[in-house]
């Protein structure tokens, strides 16, 4: 028998009962909606993961300074790290691709009667390999410029465009708390961290800069910084880099053998990694829920084709009389679950991807992706459900004799 | 004389109601042949829905043999003995059993569902025999918005689509006044005139006289079978 015509048969009997047709989906429509947008959630949660690990750069270390241990209690001093530590990374921990020195201020920057609070960060050449960070305009810090300390700035695009709209900054001076630089370049938008701040929100100096103008000059570390941003190869081993830097620290700062690290060392990626999965574990943990519900669902349907198969015995009885094989009812009542089911579940797919849509345009809570595989997925899991549960009430469809179907009363 | 369409031997229908088993039919011998008009008689529970049950292919004998066209039924699978309901029997009911909230055309075209019929010709038959029997008019109207009758004619024109050999109906005109009742009968006269064979099981004697051969059931037997020396021509009655 032709499949339109099964699927018209099918639509016409669901049609007698739109009521109870509705309602026996319904528990499909849930289960397809709430897997669907639980692994939208999931899969939006990931992306935005992935998006905050492109935009520091790709596989990247922080080194910062740590309390130093004295006799159980925390001293206040830190031990900073200093330029020296970075570049000695960089030139003896294989794998490494660069190693950035950072020092961070913030303050006022002044352009004519336009003034704007924003970060200002010391940094070299470097720090823009190791972000992965494109200039938009203008030039990188010439070496003479590190080594002097010069008065120049390259400026995010976010200051840029609060201070300079769509004028050209570059070799215009702005007063940066209470001195002039000039400004060199303009960097590539990077948007939001890890945290949901503006990276383009910043204005860069040579190291050497900040610390004489801003910061002052430590006494016992003059070369301090805050922290050094390592980043790696793709593909390197993580671990090993770790270990040959805290190794090559330790030696430089005489820690004895058991003696505690005078460094902290995080694998910034790894932490947002971890994070991630975390709220993964979770979205798949309510996936499953919701795919309990599915099966919930499909039990349902099969319930109400046990009653449908029973109410229609006479219907049976006379498609046998007039000459239905049993694969011919057999493929009947299936086709009904099955449409009962798919359905069910486009409707739910479309339930999903409303709610996905609203979510995302207005931003309530996480955002989600819809993947079309995971939208098939879930249609063939319906699919699948009509299947498995109409194939007990259709087989007993089947199995009727002509006779008893056709005298049931 | 040529081979019969239906050789029944020693056919035993037995039902099992609990530890009781009641013998419907205790061992029926008949010959039915192409072109025949067969009434068949008897008091209620003798047997004669049983019988028709066994003819038609619904049912299975318990015992016995039965040959239709040659064949012996019970050496046929359920797939073979719906093919041939399906080919070559046509069924009319007492209560017409068509798909309720379904229009006359699509309840004829039923039976080609199930058959090997191209679907581009299932229209043109379905619309002919409804035609043939007088409901070329009615073809969009389900069975809610038919008469008795009119239904009972749909039914007959479902039973006709495939051409079958033979028509067996139970009681087909129980649930007809008189009137609609001889419509019927003329259109079974009329069939059987083109050629089909057709066995009909009724309660009332004067249906019966439209038949030309009688078979009367008594508690499961066949007690008598006699032709009708005076078949009456619903025909001309229906117009009197
Ligand atoms: N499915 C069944 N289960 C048990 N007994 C049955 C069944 N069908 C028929 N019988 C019994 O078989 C006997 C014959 O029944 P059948 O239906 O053939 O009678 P009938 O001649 O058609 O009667 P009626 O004129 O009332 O329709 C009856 O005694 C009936 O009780
Ligand atoms: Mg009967």
């Amino acid at each position: 028998m032709k499949i339109v015509i099964l699927l018209k048969t099918a639509i016409t009997a669901l049609k007698v009962n739109v009521l109870r047709s509705c309602l026996t989906m319904l528990g499909i429509i849930i289960g397809v909606a709430a897997v669907i947008i639980m692994v939208a959630m999931g899969a939006g949660a990931q992306q935005k993961v992935d998006d905050q690990i492109k935009s520091l750069g790709g596989n990247v270390f922080f080194v910062t300074g740590a309390f130093r241990q004295s006799g159980g209690a925390r001293s206040a001093s830190v031990v900073k790290i200093n330029e020296d530590d970075a570049n000695l990374i960089e030139k003896q921990v294989p794998g490494v691709e660069a190693a950035a020195p950072y020092l961070s201020a913030s303050g006022q920057v002044i352009y004519g009667n336009l003034n704007w609070s924003t970060e200002i960060d010391g940094i070299d050449n470097r720090y823009f390999v190791v972000r992965n960070w494109d200039m938009a305009n203008g030039r990188e810090f010439t070496s003479a410029e590190i080594n002097r300390g010069s008065k120049v700035a390259i400026i995010g695009e976010r200051l840029r465009s609060e201070l300079f709209g769509a004028s050209d900054p570059i070799g215009q001076t702005v007063r940066v708390t209470n001195f002039n630089v000039t400004i060199i370049g303009v960097l590539a938008a990077k948007g939001q961290d890890a945290r949901g701040e503006d990276q383009d929100d910043v204005i860069f100096l040579p190291i050497k800069t900040v610390r004489n103008k801003i910061t002052g000059v430590s006494a016992t570390n003059p070369k301090s910084v805050r922290f050094i941003q390592v980043s790696a190869y793709d593909g390197e081993d993580m671990d090993y880099i770790e270990d040959e830097m805290s190794r090559l620290l330790r030696q430089r700062m005489r820690i004895p053998v058991g003696g505690d690290d005078m460094f902290r060392i995080r694998n910034v990626s790894e932490m947002i990694a971890t994070r991630a999965e975390t709220i993964q574990v979770f979205n798949t943990l309510l996936a499953w829920v919701a795919s309990v519900s599915l099966v919930v669902g499909g039990i349902g349907i099969m319930n109400i084709m046990l009653v449908s198969v029973t109410e229609r015995t006479r219907e049976i009885g006379l498609r046998m009389a007039v000459g239905a094989k049993p694969s011919d009812i057999l493929y009947q009542f299936l086709i009904e679950s099955i449409v009962l089911c798919g359905l069910g579940g486009f409707i739910g797919v479309m339930i999903a991807y409303g709610f996905v849509f609203m979510g995302n345009q207005y931003d309530i809570g996480a955002g989600g992706i819809i993947e079309t595989q995971v939208v098939l997925l879930s249609l063939g899991f319906s699919g699948l459900i009509g299947v498995f549960f109409g194939y007990y009430p259709a087989l007993k469809a089947s199995r009727l004799a002509p006779i008893d179907a056709l005298r049931y009363e | 004389m040529s081979q019969p369409l239906l050789k029944v031997r020693q056919a035993k229908k037995v039902y099992a109601m609990g530890d009781e088993q009641v013998w419907a039919l205790k061992g029926v011998d008949l010959d039915i042949h192409q072109g025949e008009f067969v009434a068949i008689m008897g008091s209620s529970g003798s047997g004669k829905s049983t019988m028709m049950n066994l003819l038609g292919c619904l049912d299975i004998a318990s015992e016995g043999s039965i040959a239709f066209a040659g064949q012996e039924l019970s050496s046929l699978s359920k797939n073979e003995l719906a093919s041939v309901r399906n080919q070559r029997i046509g069924f009319v009911f007492q209560q017409f059993n068509l798909l309720p909230r379904t229009s006359a055309l699509d309840n004829v075209t039923l039976p080609l569902l199930y058959s090997k019929v191209p679907e581009s010709d299932w229209h043109k038959r379905a619309t002919q025999c409804l035609e043939n029997v007088g409901l070329g008019s009615r073809m969009g109207h389900h069975p809610g918005q038919l008469s008795g009758g009119q239904q009972q004619r749909v039914a007959i024109a479902r039973a006709l689509i495939n051409d079958p050999l033979m028509i067996l109906a139970d009681e087909p005109t129980g649930a007809l006044d008189t009137q609609t009742g001889l419509e019927v009968m003329a259109l079974f006269q009329a069939l059987n005139q083109q050629g089909k064979t057709i066995i009909l099981v009724t309660h009332e004697p004067d249906i019966a006289q439209f038949a030309k051969r009688k078979l009367t059931f008594r508690d499961g037997e066949l007690i008598s079978d006699e032709q009708n020396s005076n078949v009456r021509q619903a025909a001309l009655e229906g117009k009197a």
